[in-house]
């Protein structure tokens, strides 16, 4: 479960919420990456859909999975 | 902040809804369907729709992964929770729907080792942590999350993790689309697609909606001016005599898809015959089940369960609103007997459920001005 920014309490993988995070550290082999979200948790991220990936890069992830990266144009 | 407040921005939604007043005829009814929960949730939270005119409505489809879970299959879980050295794991919303004889929470009130995850790899890590019991994994969710649930399943294979699990209920978005389009007592106008399924399927999936049922679709990010600017998308298709699949959501939604992502999912998964969903009944090649390479991974091939099929209380509409036939303050029991805390139907459950969102948000109807 997550608080969104309104208090209410909802689980953002049943909901098909993805949540944009920003790559700390990369652990090629194991494709694994640690990220940090905007509210300054950290999480261990599947990046085996979106490597290469590399520190600072910003990914758009759900249920622990980097499924995009996050970018593009406005 | 970056890609959030763009897409929050008052003056820039003014603007939109000034556009999409101009797209509409006066007298015609526009009924456009956000196909996904999150969609539902944020034109609740954001009050997106009192800035349509009140010709434009948007009703609510079945893209809520927990609201779509028949009671059958919860029982089914609950059977395999019960089992000796079981330790069962889901999403936090699966806890809360209720099966034919309580809900999953329930079952852990009444002793069941039954842990809520935020990802399969959580629940992988679990299994490590207690090799001495069976730890299964009730897998959920549309095309968003099932690339998850494959790239755990392959860890745990290549890991030789014997001690875990899934009992796959991953579903598809194409075929409930295609049964509500067929559906004689739904006459819709477009459609808003789902913007993280279409992530990881891509644009291509449903250009069958204009190719075959000459309706319109622009797949939508989630903030408040993504839905916007899709509704207006969607109405200057009609208003153009077009017909096609738009990308409003280009910053995250590559028309292919994800590649990686559809590789791994037909590795790992494959279609069943046919699967049920609450409220719209048994929908042909519309769920996953593992495949045969990965069968000794699947719960329902390493556990007994009952497997029966548990028909809908007889006071919830949810397959109405699933299907956008009836809004959920219409139905019988909504904030009633059907209350987030107390839910009777599945819609009621997760917040991006029509019925809890609009419970939590909306709560009645307001009337509009007619344009």
């Amino acid at each position: 479960m997550s608080a969104d920014a309104c208090g209410s309490q909802h689980c953002i993988t049943c909901g098909d919420v993805a949540v944009e995070m920003t790559v700390l550290r990369v652990d090629e082999a194991r494709e694994l990456a640690l990220c940090e979200a905007d509210d300054g948790r950290h999480e261990t991220v599947e990046v085996a859909l979106v490597a290469p990936v590399r520190p600072a890069e910003r990914l758009l992830v759900h249920a622990g999975t980097a499924i995009a990266h996050q970018g593009g144009v406005l | 902040m970056k890609f959030v407040d763009e897409f929050r921005d008052a003056e820039l939604g003014r603007a939109v809804s000034g556009r999409i007043l101009s797209l509409v005829e006066p007298g015609r009814h526009y009924k456009l369907m956000e196909v996904c929960g999150g969609h539902t949730h944020s034109i609740y939270k954001y009050g997106i729709d009192d800035l349509l005119p009140a010709n434009v409505e948007l009703v609510h489809g079945p893209g809520c992964p927990v609201c779509v879970i028949p009671m059958g299959r919860v029982d089914d879980g609950i059977a395999i929770a019960h089992q000796d050295g079981v330790i069962f794991t889901c999403f936090g919303d699966m806890m809360r729907v209720p099966g034919s004889n309580g809900s999953l929470l329930e079952a852990k009130a009444a002793g069941a080792d039954i842990r809520m995850v935020y990802s399969p790899l959580d629940a992988m890590r679990i299994a490590k942590q207690n090799p001495d019991r069976e730890v299964v994994f009730f897998a959920i969710g549309f095309e968003t999350t099932a690339p998850s649930t494959a790239l755990t399943l392959k860890r745990a294979r290549a890991e030789g993790l014997r001690n875990f699990s899934v009992m796959c209920s991953h579903v598809t978005i194409v075929p409930p689309l295609r049964a509500l389009l067929e559906s004689p007592d739904l006459r819709l106008d477009g459609f808003i697609g789902p913007g993280h399924v279409s992530t990881v399927v891509g644009a291509r999936p449903f250009e069958f909606i204009p190719a075959d049922y000459g309706k319109p679709i622009a797949i939508a990010g989630f903030e408040p001016l993504d839905i916007l600017h899709a509704v207006e998308m969607i109405l200057r298709q009609i208003a153009e005599g077009r017909c096609e699949v738009e990308n409003q959501y280009k910053r995250v939604v590559p028309y292919e898809g994800n590649l990686r992502a559809l590789e791994v999912m037909a590795e790992v998964f494959e279609l069943r015959p046919h699967f049920e969903w609450r409220g719209l009944g048994f929908i042909s090649h519309s769920g996953l089940k593992l495949s045969a390479a990965y069968a000794e991974l699947d719960a329902e091939v390493r556990f007994s369960i009952p497997g029966v099929r548990v028909a809908d209380p007889k006071a919830c509409q949810c397959g109405e609103v699933l299907k956008g036939v009836i809004k959920p303050w219409e139905c019988k029991v909504f904030g009633t007997a059907c209350t987030p805390e107390r839910p009777i139907g599945t819609c009621m459950v997760s917040s991006e459920g029509a019925c809890a969102a609009y419970y939590n948000y909306g709560r009645f109807a307001r009337e509009r001005e007619v344009v």
